[in-house]
């Protein structure tokens, strides 16, 4: 009987190895990167798996000319790295990945925006922390400038390196959950105007914001000693960089707060005639045409409705999609067993004009 | 000797020395407890100082819980006592670069600690919150014992990470980190992305 034959993968030379680690390494990928050192890598010899396959296609580099992938690549064909990648892919058990490689993957996954898997690779490098710090103390310094672009950057980066060493089963990078702290913000139902969120004072109302939008209220605090005005166009610009798409929420807000005002003259109205004031006719013609239903509100801030939606379904979706939107609506019941989402904001806050609610 | 940061000392809660007797740990720890009260009933409470003194409480109730009896006490000893012997002696194999024995006592360390630690950094002390006495000192009930199962999570990982910050290196090289270069990167970083 003849014997199967055994498939043979051509050997993996060491540009194959160069190549896909600088990849992963300009793009900021751990998971690619830790990938190549696993026992079944294929970039192992001993491995039956082939890199030249194209299922694996997805480690090469897409454009081998691009400055980022250059440098990595440079940083990889280092001699000491290329000796210790070399050891480790020959090594039974399980791989030390090269520290040299790690710190460009991290910055790289910073430039991109890929904040966990920063926050991933500076742990595992020890220095998590302190390149929080660096970035707090640069964003600092940008407001020492009143650079308030760069503060916000700084911020955005510092607090995106977060960790939950509450998370289960193992710590994991601290990932945004806006549409758990929003209904976190409206737990209460408000009972005097000063418990509603959007009808605090100005000073009180950015502290809130800044708490809430930051994710970490050490950093909110560093931010306390600022003036007010430089926290309010700070405020502004993290708004408007957190959700590029704050426009169309913008937009939403302002036909729910048209809404909110017929419906105001409605029951001003109504007082009226229960008081034996006399409408003026074209006031009779106006109520006698228009429909309104203050159950549509919470459609009209989210731009669309969700089939048998509760308050806080609005909420959530509302947050998870405009994280600050849940900074100028409260709660608000409306008969006996229903309650909505509806706008709210103080006029003496130069915040929501500013974000272009009003 | 190895460095005993992270492996919280009860006793050292307590304010008292290894050879204590059990009426000397209850009375230190009515005196702390009665002191922890007044304090939380005079300080406006925000979700930080809930959490903070939430775990002196359960740090608190778990010293009097584990050291006024002789078997718990022991057990709690000995298991302290082993893990940091073994933490020792993992630093000193790795240090002297015996990469096989070195990572067997890794693992073997890895997981002492990990048990220590969920035992005694958070079961425990989630089960001295149930203990009738603990209970009369401190009135935890359960709306505590819910929060504090996230603030000892918490706390028992925190340790862990802390403990092993201090530890050599073996999932990855050791970085030779310029910090001068790495502020640098930051300032480089936060300036690119508002180009």
């Amino acid at each position: 009987m003849a014997r199967k034959k055994t498939f043979q993968k051509p050997p993996v030379s060491q540009e194959m190895i160069d190549a896909c680690l600088a990849y992963a390494v300009s793009e900021g990928d751990i998971v690619n990167f830790r990938f190549l050192f696993l026992p079944y890598s294929p970039l192992r010899d001993d491995s039956t798996e082939d890199i030249e396959s194209q299922k694996y296609s997805y480690l090469w580099p897409e454009d081998e000319a691009d400055p980022h992938f250059e440098r990595a690549l440079a940083a990889v064909q280092q001699p000491a790295v290329r000796a210790h990648v070399k050891a480790q892919l020959e090594k039974k058990g399980p791989a030390q990945l090269p520290a040299e490689l790690l710190l460009p993957l991290a910055d790289n996954a910073v430039r991109l925006g890929k904040y966990t898997t920063a926050a991933q690779t500076y742990e595992l490098l020890r220095i998590r922390r302190r390149m929080q710090e660096e970035f707090l103390a640069e964003a600092d310094r940008a407001l020492e400038d009143n650079d308030i672009p760069r503060a916000v950057r700084g911020y955005i980066i510092a607090t995106g390196l977060d960790y939950d060493y509450a998370a289960f089963p193992e710590p994991l990078p601290a990932v945004p959950n806006y549409q758990s702290r929003a209904l976190m913000l409206h737990a209460e139902y408000p009972k005097q105007p000063q418990d509603c969120v959007a009808l605090q004072s100005t000073e009180s109302h950015v502290r809130t914001a800044l708490g809430y939008l930051l994710l970490d209220a050490e950093a909110a605090a560093r931010l306390e000693v600022r003036p007010l005005e430089q926290k309010l166009s700070f405020l502004e610009t993290l708004i408007r960089t957190c959700d590029p798409e704050w426009e169309r929420f913008a937009a939403h807000y302002r036909d729910a707060c048209g809404l909110v005002d017929q419906l105001s003259k409605r029951i001003q109205r109504e007082a009226n005639r229960a008081e034996g004031v006399n409408d003026t006719l074209a006031s009779e013609i106006e109520a006698q045409n228009e429909t309104l239903d203050p159950g549509t509100i919470p459609e009209r801030l989210l731009g669309r409705a969700i089939p048998g939606g509760e308050w806080w379904q609005y909420l959530k979706e509302l947050a998870y999609e405009h994280p600050a939107s849940a900074l100028f609506v409260s709660r608000q019941v409306i008969s006996k067993d229903e309650e909505i989402i509806m706008p709210r904001l103080l006029h003496e806050n130069p915040l929501p004009a500013r974000l272009g609610l009003i | 000797m190895s460095v005993d940061t992270g492996y919280v000392n009860y006793f050292e809660i307590l304010g008292l020395p290894e050879d204590c007797k059990p009426g000397e740990v209850r009375k230190n720890y009515k005196k702390l407890m009665k002191d922890l009260v007044l304090e939380i009933h005079r300080t406006q409470i925000t979700e930080d100082r809930r959490d903070k003194y939430l775990l002196t409480m359960a740090q608190l109730n778990a010293a009097f819980y584990i050291l006024r009896d002789n078997d718990r006490r022991e057990r709690y000893v000995a298991a302290r006592k082993r893990v940091m012997e073994l933490e020792a002696e993992w630093s000193q194999t790795a240090e002297s670069g015996e990469s096989s024995q070195a990572d067997a006592l890794r693992r073997a360390f890895d997981s002492e600690l990990r048990q220590f630690l969920s035992s005694y950094m958070e079961e425990l002390m989630l089960e001295a919150g149930r203990d009738a006495e603990c209970v009369e000192a401190s009135n935890w009930d359960p709306y505590h014992e819910r929060h504090a199962s996230r603030v000892l999570r918490h706390y028992r990982q925190r340790l862990y990470h802390e403990i092993h910050e201090r530890l050599p290196y073996y999932d990855v090289t050791k970085p030779l980190v310029d910090w001068e270069e790495r502020s640098r990167t930051a300032a480089h970083l936060i300036a690119e992305g508002t180009r």
